[in-house]
Order: structure tokens, then sequence, then C-alpha cells
């Protein structure tokens, strides 16, 4: 091993530093060779021009020997000697290392966990892939329309027109987007898993092949002709079948139709994005019949593909999105109707869907932006006490310097000496960021099963290690380059190196830097929390403690609509039998979920243009809903079995609704239309406004509706803890019926974490970053008084001994460190309300330019760093002059 | 050979190889070590080689450097040139050496008194 380091090095040194050397030694060959022939020209025989030659040059062995040793800068044989002087020298001072260390550590270490998360979401291509680079997303993008909503998934005739036609791609794959629950009927028992739709070149186009069976070929799905088969997820094979080594060609039960096990993926391979990682995959012909939604393929309005393309050889993305913008406006000449202003867009594949990047980008970014701020604090901190160590080092440099050591040569040693610390600092911050990831993706609500993979993967060990770098350099050149310039006459003198101005003003610099941008994370920080006790005490308008919620649908089995009722009837009369239950009812989504149904409507006495209407969120909610959730009724009454039956078109409003459609009015018994203008609503009550849509809304109109559709969320009102329920729910839905299963049964409680979710992520990482950034502040700012305190000892000893006061002492070195923060608090706090405005849209019931928040941001940091200053301030008070004088 | 050459004074002749270049423009290292040879007349006694170190030392310093070309015989040869930075050191240098060699001068000439 060690032979081959030293052949391998040779090797190196013959190529960089060999060429340099026999050029210099062919340079003063060349020269003694003029010389004789100078001397032979004068008549000298040709060995005595020689000697002479060699007199008159002198000794050409030592020239050349500095001249190899004054070379390079960056020969790799001084670097390893620096390298290793400079282990020795940090291992000496485990102290200060350490302390370097984890400071560094925890800056590095938080942008790289940030920075897993970027990769994992937006540039890692998908695994288990084959070359992943070529892959392309295609998305329909309407013109007119703006933002996220431009972006829709396509419909099936659209995928098969691009399929056909294509010249960019070898193959053009779709599946569907969602993983879709399914009920699987084992041995007469349902249970809830999830399938993905996917066209039948999938597997072959991104290559990938079965660990048991064999893949969907293009034949197996062919819309005239659905083939009931399925490919079984590794995770689902071995966790739910046992692995069963003869599985393939055996039946399995899915929405009531029987389907054919032809094969089991491979391990790795979960999906093309970030999304619950599918039981099964099934060809996307067989979706119309077991959704039971026919016409889903044929519709040209039903857009629900996720589609992706393999670049032909030679194909760009620009030359293909080209070519897709041509068949897309050929589509739009064809059906005007449906496809009128679409065009597409092509992304690179990866976890993220495109159009959803730029959001996610622009949160971790906002994310990585304050964590960057963080690493600044520590390395403001490393370079503080690096530059405290040079000081103390002076004496060691003066003494290199005087033995001749070139400035540039102890520069490099110095330099050598950060990068080390900040390596290290960047090999610690890996483990920092693996333990923190995922600690992070334990956040994600339960209720959100995304797969997500967050591997320390080459991109993310890249990221670390050139931020390592680049903080190295930046911590370590401005100690590196004060601590070198020494004048070894006075420092080896033992004159007194007395703090020069300048050196005091550069640290004051710094920590006025380190204050400001300590403000600037603090108060953000400061923020997010406060906006998250804010969200957390936002009130839903509906009681999240006592409630039981989960999702049923007696649809996915192929109940007709009054099978369906039988069951949900049964299914409620059994759960208000349960004991500690109060009442049940449902409703079609809930509040602040995912899911949203909007309308227009009017009073039935006017007839405005259709845009006039006033836009309500619709919810369908059955008999006793109000009570059950613990919404207030202001007025009139809800819904009950009676109109349920009749079918009357009763409407409860909330008093949002009731105020904007009848002011001054009472909005009982009074009548509603909708745009289609035939069917008349009469509102029989009145319920309070609460949350709808998010929890920072402005109040919505929302009028409750009583027919209801078959997928429905049971919620269910208890007396006390409703957590036992989370158990006795499924049981029940199968005593009554055995094939149906119920899904995401959980508290009220526990669905609230969807969406205080974002609200949480910030609150938590930026306040992680503000006590991390005050810790560090402090921590700097209390060595760099310290430090200047010790060596304004003698000073201060000179001072008292001619009559200050030790008060006057106090304030001496108080009134330094105050002046630094006071400036540093008065740019951050400038900096900060110019920043904050880009956290507004994350805020819940504050506002990111808050006074109060200021003030306590500036009392706070105040406070702390008066401390930091007191600290050693006191310690300088107490010094005894003779002491003092004597020292040294 | 008779009576010995005087050497060249310790730290001197960086300045003699700055000034050359500055006087001359562009020479490889014999060019320097022929005119510091002709210019003293062959009065001082020049180990060629030290010529080499100084001109690395200049190097390091960035006052002088060197490229690649032909010499007057068409061999490859390295030329050096003063830089810039080469310039300013040199006034420095030359002011210093007058004010020594001034003060030098002035010692020197100090009558016996009394």
């Amino acid at each position: 091993m060690r032979k081959t380091l030293i052949l391998f090095s040779r090797i190196r040194a013959w190529f960089t530093e060999g060429r340099a050397n026999r050029e210099f030694d062919d340079e003063l060959e060349e020269h003694i060779r003029l010389l004789t022939e100078r001397f032979m020209s004068r008549g000298m025989a040709a060995m005595d021009a020689a000697d002479a030659a060699r007199r008159q040059f002198g000794n050409s062995a030592l020239v050349q020997q500095r001249q190899r040793e004054a070379r390079t800068f960056l020969s790799p044989a001084e670097l390893w000697r620096d390298a290793c002087f400079g282990a020795r020298m940090l291992r000496k001072h485990p102290g200060s290392t350490a302390a370097v260390v984890v400071a560094l550590a925890l800056g590095i270490g938080t942008n790289a966990c940030v920075f897993t998360f970027v990769n994992a979401l937006l540039l890692r291509p998908p695994v288990g892939v084959k070359s992943p680079g070529e892959l392309r997303e295609i998305w329909q993008r309407n013109r007119s329309a703006s933002g996220m909503s431009r972006y829709t998934p396509l419909t099936y005739p659209d995928y098969a027109y691009f399929r056909d036609r294509t010249k960019s791609f070898t193959g053009v794959i779709a599946y569907d987007g969602d993983p879709e629950p399914v009920l699987w009927s084992r041995s007469g028992r349902g249970e809830v898993v999830h399938g993905q739709f996917v066209s039948g070149n999938l597997f072959s186009v991104i290559g990938v092949g079965t660990a048991l069976g064999r893949p969907f070929y293009p034949d197996d799905d062919q819309p005239s002709s659905p083939r009931p088969l399925v490919i079984l997820s590794n995770t689902f094979w071995r966790q739910r079948l046992n692995a069963d080594p003869n599985v393939v060609g055996k039946p399995i039960t899915l929405n009531g139709t029987s389907f054919i096990v032809l094969g089991v993926a491979p391990p790795r391979f979960t999906g093309l994005e970030v999304a619950m990682a599918p039981d099964f995959w099934a060809p996307l012909s067989m979706s119309e019949q077991m959704l039971h939604d026919p016409g889903r393929l044929t519709s040209r309005f039903s857009h629900f593909l996720s589609v992706e393309g393999r670049l032909a050889p030679g194909q760009t993305t620009r030359s293909a999105q080209a070519e897709t913008r041509v068949l897309a406006s050929d589509l739009e000449k064809s059906y005007p109707e449906s496809n009128k202003g679409e065009d597409d867009q092509i992304y690179s594949a990866a976890p993220v869907p495109g159009p959803y990047r730029e959001y996610v980008a622009a949160f971790t970014g906002l994310l990585m932006a304050v964590f960057a701020l963080v690493l600044v604090i520590a390395c403001v901190n490393a370079a503080g006490l690096l530059m405290v160590k040079a000081t103390g080092r002076a004496r060691e440099m003066a003494i290199r310097s005087a033995l001749g050591a070139a400035r540039g040569r102890l520069i490099r040693q110095m330099t050598v000496e950060s990068l080390l610390l900040s390596l290290l600092a960047g090999l610690v911050s890996v483990a920092f960021a693996w333990w923190t990831s995922r600690l992070l993706l334990n956040l994600v609500p339960a209720n959100l099963p995304i797969s997500l993979e967050i591997p320390i993967d080459w991109r993310v060990l890249a990221f670390t290690f050139v931020v390592a770098l680049i903080t190295g350099v930046t911590f370590g050149t401005t100690p590196a380059l004060r601590g070198t310039r020494v004048d070894p006459v006075h420092v080896l003198k033992n004159e007194n190196h007395a703090d020069g101005f300048n050196k005091s003003r550069m640290r004051a610099v710094l920590m006025t830097g380190e204050v400001a941008v300590c403000t600037v994370v603090l108060f953000g920080a400061a923020l997010c929390v406060r906006s998250l006790l804010n969200a957390n005490s936002i009130d839903p308008g509906f009681d999240i403690d006592h409630v039981a919620i989960a999702d049923l649908d007696p649809g996915s089995l192929g109940y007709s609509e009054k099978k369906a009722d039988a069951f949900y009837r049964a299914f409620s009369a059994r759960v208000q039998s349960l004991p500690g239950v109060v009442s049940a009812s449902y409703v079609n989504h809930l509040p602040l979920d995912a899911s949203r149904e909007e309308g227009g409507i009017e009073k039935a006495s006017e007839s405005k243009s259709e845009d006039d209407f006033l836009h309500v969120d619709v919810f369908r909610v059955a008999p006793d809903y109000f009570n059950t959730m613990g919404i207030p009724i202001l007025k009139g009454r809800e819904f009950s079995q009676s109109d349920a039956d009749r079918r009357t078109s009763a409407v409860v409003v909330n008093d949002t609704l009731a105020r904007k459609l009848f002011p001054g009015e009472d909005p009982l018994g009074q009548l509603i239309k909708m745009p289609d203008g035939k069917a008349l609503f009469q509102v029989i009550g009145v319920v309070k406004t609460g949350k709808y849509r998010t929890l920072g809304e402005e109040p919505v109109a929302v009028m409750y509706r009583n027919e209801i559709p078959s997928s429905r969320v049971i919620v269910v009102r208890t007396l006390g803890d409703p957590r036992p329920l989370l158990e006795s729910l499924p049981r029940a839905a199968q005593q009554v019926d055995p094939n149906m299963a119920v899904t995401g049964a959980q508290t009220m409680r526990q669905f609230m974490s969807f969406p205080l979710f974002s609200a949480r992520v910030t609150g938590l990482l930026l306040g992680a970053a503000g006590v991390l950034a005050l810790i560090l502040t402090w921590i700097g700012l209390f060595g760099v008084v310290s430090f200047a305190v010790s060596q304004r000892t003698r000073e201060i000893g000179v001072r008292m001994a001619l009559g200050a006061r030790r008060s006057d002492v106090l304030r001496l070195v108080m009134r330094q460190g105050l002046l630094v923060t006071g400036i540093g608090l008065v740019v951050g706090i400038g900096c900060a309300l110019a920043a904050s405005r880009l956290l507004s849209s994350l805020l819940y019931g504050i506002r990111p330019d808050d006074p109060e928040t200021i003030a306590a941001v500036v009392v706070g940091l105040t406070a702390a760093t008066m401390l930091a200053c007191y600290i050693p301030a006191r310690r300088a008070a107490r010094v005894e002059p003779t002491t003092a004088l004597r020292y040294e | 050979m008779g009576e010995k050459k005087p050497e060249v004074l310790q730290g001197t002749l960086d300045l003699m190889v700055l000034k050359t270049l500055h006087a001359l423009g562009p020479l490889h290292g014999f060019g320097i070590a022929r005119r510091i040879e002709q210019l003293s007349e062959n009065l001082l006694e020049l180990n060629e080689g030290t010529v080499y170190t100084s001109l690395l030392r200049l190097q390091q310093q960035g006052w002088i450097k060197s490229s690649w070309g032909a010499s007057e015989n068409n061999r490859k040869a390295r030329f050096y040139s003063i830089t810039r930075q080469g310039l300013k050191q040199l006034e420095r240098e030359t002011e210093n050496w007058e004010r020594f060699a001034g003060i030098v001068g002035r010692v020197l000439r100090l009558e016996r008194q009394g």
C-alpha cells in the first residue's frame, strides 16, 4: 500500500515538478556552456575553460536546491507537510479546536440538512430507473392562466396523441398521479391498498424490470380490451404476502374485480415521484372499470395523467419542447373546445413534479438563506477565535519568519490549518445532517403518507464539502493575513505587542456584523415562532379535542347509491352504540383538508350575470354534523333526518355568507339560487364562520348542503378521549360489511397537523436557527470581549493605579461592547425589516414588521450582549493594579 | 592572479539585477551576469550562480517575471523582465542605497580632529 503510494506520488511529481526542475537545470547548464565557450574563444583549452566556467558560476547544486524549495506554492508534498503540522497544532489545543469545529459544524450541518431535502425533492432523479437523466416530464400549460393553476396533468386522448406522434422521445409514458385507494378483498374481508394506473409501456421505457414474473408490455394496456393484470410492489409482496414465491399467476381481488398477478417489482422501485408508494401497478385501461368512472380515458376534460418521456438520442429539452408545442397547437386547432389556449411545458424528471418545484425551491431557498446567515455567524466566531490564537502565535510566526520563511509560506500554513478545521467540521456536519434530516422527516403529518427517501448521496457530500471549503477560506483568510504580518524584530525583542488600533478595529467590525446578522435571524425566528403560536391558537371553528374521523368509500366496491346509503345508516347506528360516542355524522370532505368544492349563488329574487354571483365554498353534510363537529349554530336549526329523507332543498349557511348575501335581513327562510337557475334552496340555519381553506384565511362564505356523495368522512363526537375509536371504527365498519374498509382513522387533533404543517416547519426551523444564532453570537461576543480585556490588563492596572475606580473600568469595557452591539442592532433591524417581507406569506396573524417583535428582539439581544460584556468587564474591574503592573 | 577582487556586498546583488533589467529590458541570466561584469569593469568577484538565486528571490516577490524566448544565437532561453511592482521597489531601494552610501561617504570623509 505504502509502496504504491510512493510510486504514485513519484509519478505525479515527475509530471508536475519534474518539468520545472528540468527547465531550471537546463537554464543553468546553458549558462555554464556559454561561459565555457567564452573562455575558449579567448584561447583557453577546452578542459581549462570548463573548469574556469564552473569556478565562475559557483555552486550550482546549491542554487538548484534553493530553486526547488522556493518554487511552487502548492506542491503536494509541501501541502502534506503543512497539513501534518497543522493537525499537530490543532491537537495541541483541543479546546479551541473543538469550539471552532462545533460552531462551524452547526453552521454547515444545518445547511447540509436543508440541502438533503432540496436534493431529495428537486435534484435526485427517480430511483431504480435506467438513465433517469434522459427522462422529461410533460405538463399541459394554459397560456392565459397564471401561477400554479396554469399547469395541469394531461388527458388520456392528449397523451395518446403525443405518444403516437412525437419524434423527440423514444417512448412516452403516463401514470395516474396519486395512487388511488382500492379495496383488496382478502378471505372475505376488505383492506385498503393503493394502486397506481400506468401505461403499458411504462416499465420498458423507464427500464425497470421485475423481481418475479414479467413487467407490463404495451399489449397489456389496450383501452379496447382491458386486461386485469397487476404488478405488485416489492414491499407489498414481502409484508402482506410473506414474499410468496409462487405469487405470479395467482388471482387477487381488487375493488371487486379479480386480477392476475403478473409480476413483482424490484425492491428499489417505488414510482416516479414523491407520493404515497403504490402497493401495486395496474394498466391504465383498467382504471375506468376499477374506479367506476367510465369515460375517464376518452374525455378531453379529465386531466389526471402525469406524462414523462425518454429523450431520443441527440434530442434536447429545447428541441423536444419545440416539437411538443407544435403537437399541442395541432390539438388546439382540432379541439378548440377543450384545448383552447393550451400548450405544454417540459421539465427534467425529479421527485417533485415540475410545476411545483418553484414553490419547493422558494421555501427551501428561504430556509437555506436563513441557515447561511447562521453559518456567517459561525464563520465570524471562528475567525475571531483564530485571530485571538494568531495573536498568541505571533512569537511562533516571528521566529519562523526570522528563520527565513517567506510570508506566503506562513499564510499557506495558516490557511491549511483553517481548511483542516473546516473540513473536520464538514465531516461532523454530514453526521449532523443525517440525524436532523431524519428528525425533520418525522414532522411530515401522518395523513400525508409520502414516500420520500433522504439519502446522503454524492450531491449532499459534494455540497457539504464545497460549503466547508468556502467556509474555511472565508474565516481563515483574515486571521492568516493579519497573523502573519509580524515584525520579527519587535516581537522577538519582547516589546509589548499591545493590540494595534487596526486589529481591534477589525474585530469590532466583525462583531458589529455578527450582531447585525444575528438580529436578522433572530427577528425572522421570532416572527415564525409567534406565527406558529398564533396558528396553534387559531380557532378553526370546530372542536378538535373530542372528534375522531375516518374516510369511507363504498363506491369503490361498486355499490349503488342505495346500497351505500344503507351501509352508512347501519354504520352510524353501529358507531353510535360504541362506548363513549355522543354522536356521529358524515361530510364529503373536512374543512382545512386538501379537497374543495366551490360554487356561485345569488338571492332567488335577483338575476345577476354569473360573474356577479357570490362565490362560496360548498360542504355536503349529513344530519347532526354541526353538533358533532362542535360548530355553534347561531340561528335556526341544522339538518335533521327528515330533511335528508325528504330531500327538501334546505341549506345551512355560515354567518359570513348571511352577512354578504342578506345584509340587514333575517337570513332564515331566505331563498338562494344556483347558476343553473332551477333549484331553489331555503336557508334553515346559520352557523358560526370557521376556517375552511387555510388557518390564515379571511372569512370565507360557506354553504352546507345535505346531498352527500358516497365517498365520505365520518366524524364522531366522543365524551372523552377519542383515541380508542381509532381501533373500534375500522372494526365496526367490517362488522357492518366485511368487504368494507375505512382509511385514515385519526383524531381531529392528529388531522390538524396537516393544516399546521407549514407553520410548524417554519416555526421549528427558524426557531432553531434563531436559538443557534443567539448562542453563537453570545459566545463570540463573550470571547472577543474577554480577550480584549486580557490584552488590556496592564492598561487597566495603570488606570487603576492612577485613580480609576472599579466602576470606571466597568464602564470602559462595557462601553466598547455596547457600542458594537448598538451599531449592529440598528443595522440588523434595518436589514431584518427589509428581509422579513419575504416571510409574509408564511406568517399567521402577525405582520412582518410587527413592532412588538422588533422591541422584543432589541431588548432580548441587548440583554444578552450586555451579559456577554458584563462578565469579562467585572473580571477586569477586579484586576489588582499591583498584580497587573508586575505582570510580564 | 594578483590582488583579490572585492566580493558583492550582501544584499546588493538583487538591487543590481533589478537595475540591470530596468535599464536594459528583458535579459536572460547569462546576459545579466555579463552586464554586471562589464559595468564593474571586471573588478567584482561575482559568483554567477548567485545571479540565479537572486532572480528566484525577485521572482518570488513578484518584482520580476520570466518568459521563454530565443537567445541571440537562437537557443531557447528564459528571459526576465521587471514588473510594475519591481519598478517601485527599485525606486525605494535606490533611494535607500543612496542614503546609505551618502552616510558611509560622509563618515569616511571625516577629518582627523585635534
